[in-house]
């Protein structure tokens, strides 16, 4: 074990005295760094990651995306898994990216601290272009930021059925966790504000909760809405964007103030880091254990590095 | 050192691959602010007034612009780079969209009980190109080919080079623009794009290589002047940088290549605004029909000329 992994190891030493309370608060920007979790452990059972293309969506017409497929080593088709969907999948099973989600699963699953769960990856749609030398229309905006139920009836009625075929997935909203980074954070919330009864759980890395498209309405509707059954982890920095959308850090303070002044079960991590996922990939085992954990299945939300040490 | 000490300095030069990887995957586009497109400390300077109703602005590769005055007028008029006045066609009344063909034909919708596509030759010469129609606004193609809507029909036509027209779309229960009245291009000319005056969206649709249109999205959502009015999106032009501007109830709407709202320009007065084009030197001057007036007003950005090649 070298020095980084140590020095890591002992940080975990002091999260996992308290489970729930991951907080870094005093740590600096450089200081995001991946723990044990998201890195492959000697002897944690590896899942399965199969890359997928999807092609025709009628939700949104002529729209190609990449998507990927996790399923974790456990997964036993007689029991339905949990499902997990990302938004910029392509970023979060990069090996070397800022989450590694398809490891942290593997981690988090093995050790207990989340229930069996398929992961969704999905790429933002592009709609190629006909003629040489031109641009694709890039969907990702209109497909994230809209505030509509397009992309949760995505979900449910386009890819969470194309992979059912394959695999058995739950068809709980309180087994479905959604999870995104910037306007795929926002996309995470929209997707359950719209169907709480199908999603349930979401995750946002330093979510655009700004006027993309709107979406800066939230906070207020919040406040004035009769509380729905979602769990939120928002994270954000205040180092994160300020232009003409809004200002990311202030937006995600607000959603944070709305979710506590409705009740609502929520996290809201907020550092000092800029518009990536260092932050988010840092602690996303500990939103994780956070999101899971109350799920029967659940056994130990401790994290990787106190059982180890 | 401390050993803490010495294991921060090593992160740190351990993580410099790491941070370079967060850079990378950092997943906003670019940004485009309405800060790259107006210049600061300028604002709109009238171009010409005294008409009825300015409409159909359009522009040559020398930066001339054209115009007509669709409700009091029978010209074509040419504004050159230095500011002149001159009448372009005359007999040319009822005109309402107009651009270049790649042949060097004017093309413009002539609407009333004309109802027909017309092209001005560079002689002078009027040739009708298809009958039949309510046409508003129009596109040409760098092959020549001919969009253009019909707003009370909710209906985009097509006429292809030497072609027919034939209904490229009609709005329906699933969509479209119910009332369809502006209309432009992509710079690459692979995305068709046309306002919704009636509605708040701009909507867009591949073309295909028979220049049939596919995959209609309402890309672009207008800023409306209060809940559930109209937004009044009518004239539409494209920038070399992808962006649309559509004048509307609110002033000139700004859109990036994603469909995102940039901003929106302030209209030179309170009188409606209908056909906003670049021209002027370099193509870097935005003018926008304003009723009896035209405006224009320097720019950070140049327009395209959709005759030429992409």
């Amino acid at each position: 074990m070298n020095r980084t992994i140590i020095l890591l190891t002992l940080i975990g030493i002091n999260l996992s005295t308290a489970p729930f309370a991951i907080l870094r608060a005093n740590l600096q920007a450089e200081d995001y760094v991946l723990s044990a979790d998201s890195l492959r452990q000697d002897g944690v059972p590896e899942g399965k990651l199969i890359e997928r293309r999807f092609t025709d969506s009628k939700i949104y017409p002529g729209t190609e995306r990449k998507y990927w497929i996790y399923v974790p080593a456990q997964y036993d088709r007689d029991r339905a898994a949990c499902v997990m969907v990302f938004q910029d999948g392509g970023g979060y099973v990069k090996p070397n990216g800022h989450s590694r989600v398809p490891t942290v699963f593997d981690n988090l699953i093995h050790a207990g601290a989340m229930p069996i769960t398929i992961g969704v990856f999905i790429d933002p749609g592009v709609v190629a272009p006909t003629k040489k030398n031109a641009k694709p229309r890039k969907n990702r905006s209109y497909e994230y930021d809209s505030l509509s139920d397009d992309y949760a009836r995505f979900l449910l009625d386009e890819i969470l059925p194309t992979v059912g075929k394959e695999y058995n997935l739950t068809n709980k909203g309180t087994e479905r966790a959604i999870a995104g980074i910037s306007s795929g954070g926002i996309c995470a919330f929209t997707a359950a504000w719209q169907r709480p009864d199908a999603f349930q759980k979401v995750i946002s890395y330093v979510g655009s909760f700004t006027n993309i498209r709107g979406g800066h309405v939230y906070p207020a509707l919040i406040r004035k809405s009769e509380k729905k059954p979602i769990r939120v982890f928002l994270q954000d920095g205040s180092n994160d964007l300020d232009n003409l959308h809004g200002s990311w850090p202030l937006a995600n303070q607000q959603m944070a103030a709305a979710l506590k002044f409705a009740g609502y079960d929520y996290r809201f991590e907020f550092g000092d880091g800029g518009h990536n996922g260092q932050h988010g990939g840092a602690i996303l085992p500990d939103m994780l254990r956070w999101l899971w954990r109350d799920h029967p299945d659940v056994q130990s939300t401790r994290s990787l590095s106190s059982q180890t040490k | 050192m401390n050993f803490y000490q010495q294991s921060s300095e090593r992160m740190s030069q351990r993580m410099i691959p790491l941070i370079l990887v967060a850079m990378t995957t950092v997943v906003s586009a670019q940004d485009m602010p309405l800060s790259q497109v107006i210049v600061e400390n300028e604002t709109w300077q009238l171009v010409t007034s005294g008409h009825e109703f300015t409409d159909g602005l359009t522009s040559d590769d020398e930066g001339n612009l054209y115009f007509a005055d669709v409700k009091g007028g029978t010209t074509i008029n040419k504004v050159s780079v230095d500011g002149k006045t001159t009448v372009y066609a005359s007999d040319a009344p009822r005109i309402s969209g107009m651009q270049f063909a790649p042949d060097g034909r004017l093309i413009a919708c002539q609407g009333g009980t004309f109802g027909r596509i017309v092209a001005f030759t560079t002689d002078g010469e009027l040739q009708v190109i298809g009958e039949g129609f309510k046409p508003n606004d129009l596109v040409v193609t760098h092959n020549g080919g001919i969009y253009f809507t019909e707003t009370p029909k909710k209906q985009i036509t097509y006429i292809p080079p030497h072609g027919k027209a034939v209904a490229a779309d009609i709005a329906n229960a699933d969509g479209g623009a119910q009332r369809p009245n502006g209309i432009s291009l992509s710079p690459d000319q692979g995305t068709l794009a046309v306002s919704d005056h009636g509605g708040e969206n701009v909507w867009v649709w591949r073309i295909e290589p028979d220049g049939k249109l596919s995959h209609r999205q309402p890309y672009m959502t207008m800023r409306l002047p209060e809940p559930d009015a109209a937004s009044k999106g009518d004239g539409m032009t494209t920038d070399a940088d992808g962006r649309y501007y559509v004048t509307t109830a609110v002033g000139i709407q700004v859109f990036d290549p994603t469909g995102r709202m940039s901003g929106v320009i302030a209209a030179p007065t309170d009188k409606p605004i209908v056909s906003v084009a670049f021209a002027g030197p370099g193509l870097s001057y935005l003018y926008v029909a304003s009723g009896e007036e035209i405006y224009r007003r320097k720019t950070n950005v140049k327009g395209v000329l959709f005759f030429q090649q992409p």
